[in-house]
């Protein structure tokens, strides 16, 4: 499969993920089985594959801004790294819905921090935990 | 009385062993990672996909632990749950997933696991053969307890098999590690077996290295035909079995 063709298929199932959480109120369980385990770890064995395959021939590493940009110029580690965003950012989103749902705060007010964590991660992250923490006061979990 | 000894084995069965069942458990969901590996990686290592090797040996060994389980399934409970029994396991475990770690290494990197003569591979080979030894000794360590029990057929049956595997696989196995590969003469055509990958032309070691391997599942079947007479034989038979197909690879030549 070339890197090409797994990224086609990535960002729609990870889009999969977010429509659940976004819906998630009328199916609160079946939405954290898609978001929180199913799609993150599909897109983790995918991860975990590329790195095994691919690290050793890989450019750069983690020591300077340089290397990590001479790492994401090899196409299979530039996908990787995709993945781990689109896993590890659906993981916080579903992580917000489930916390969100437990303390009380309107699914209504985090969707806007899910479309943000969707787009941006941190700072959807950011924006959830301002918001918790202006209606319940806890930031820790 | 007389309805408990006539109930279904199925009925005497005891738990699963904690840690042996875990750790069959790992190794298989272990491979997962691999199996994704094995799509992506277009890297060959002598013809074969380079992550070939680390699944067969996953493969293995949830074979090789998960029969231990069902095999303990059949003593009383708490047979190997002592302290003694629960460190033991525990080395076991460390000699399994370091081999796995090793194998999985190696084909990462692309470079061979066995038979590896470069600076700290060759470190590692060695110290992965001791590891080797001791993973493999469960069997061993584990045939005195169905001995035990060897009024019935089958239990003498898996006694049996559990020790042959122990004591046919450590020689083959270390002749195989002392030669430079697994092959005795040089494939000229290529022309292997199906699936198991053996040389149909020249000495594989890696074929009696399998069978020796597998006297823990071959023996065990004849116990279940109840006769202590088919037990015997197929320990026997099984035994010349897989030290003539040792003694053809060691001659360079293949089982027929």
């Amino acid at each position: 499969m070339t890197p090409d063709q797994l990224f086609q298929l990535s960002s729609p199932l990870a889009l999969l993920g977010w429509i659940a959480l976004l819906l998630s109120p009328l199916a609160p369980r079946a939405a954290q089985v898609v978001a929180a385990a199913a799609i993150p770890l599909l897109l983790s064995l995918a991860y975990a594959g590329l790195v095994l395959a691919f690290w050793w021939e890989a450019p750069g590493g983690f020591g300077s801004l340089a290397e990590v940009q001479a790492l994401f110029t090899h196409p299979q580690i530039a996908l990787a790294g995709w993945l781990h965003y689109l896993a590890f950012d659906l993981f916080v989103g579903a992580w917000a819905v489930r916390t969100a749902r437990a303390e009380g705060i309107p699914h209504w007010a985090v969707i806007p921090c899910l479309v943000l964590t969707f787009l941006f991660g941190p700072a959807g992250l950011l924006a959830f935990a301002i918001l918790r923490f202006t209606l319940t006061r806890k930031v820790l979990p | 009385m007389t309805a408990t000894l006539t109930a279904p084995r199925v009925a005497l069965l005891s738990n699963p062993n904690t840690q042996l069942s875990r750790l069959t458990l790992f190794v298989a969901l272990a491979a997962l990672p691999l199996m994704a590996a094995y799509v992506l990686d277009d890297r060959l290592f002598q013809g074969d996909n380079v992550w070939l090797k680390p699944l067969k040996f996953h493969l293995a060994l949830t074979v090789y632990t998960g029969t231990l389980v069902l095999f303990a399934m059949l003593l009383p409970e708490g047979s190997f749950t002592s302290r003694r029994w629960r460190v033991y396991f525990g080395i076991v475990t460390i000699c399994i997933l370091a081999e796995l770690l090793w194998i999985g290494a190696a084909a990462a990197l692309g470079t061979a696991s066995h038979f590896n003569v470069t600076g700290f591979w060759n470190v590692l080979y060695s110290l992965m053969g001791l590891a080797a030894v001791i993973l493999t000794s469960a069997t061993i360590a584990m045939a005195p307890a169905f001995w035990r029990q060897r009024s019935d057929p089958l239990m003498q049956a898996i006694s049996l098999g559990l020790a042959l595997t122990f004591l046919l696989t450590v020689p083959i196995a270390a002749t195989m590690a002392n030669l430079t590969g697994h092959h005795v003469g040089t494939p000229v055509t290529g022309a292997r077996f199906p699936i198991m990958g053996w040389s149909m032309e020249v000495g594989d070691l890696r074929l009696p290295h399998f069978l020796a391997t597998h006297a823990m599942h071959f023996v065990p079947l004849a116990g279940l035909t109840g006769s202590r007479t088919a037990v015997w034989a197929a320990a026997a038979g099984f035994t010349a079995l897989t030290l003539w197909c040792f003694a053809r690879a060691l001659m360079g030549l293949p089982p027929f």
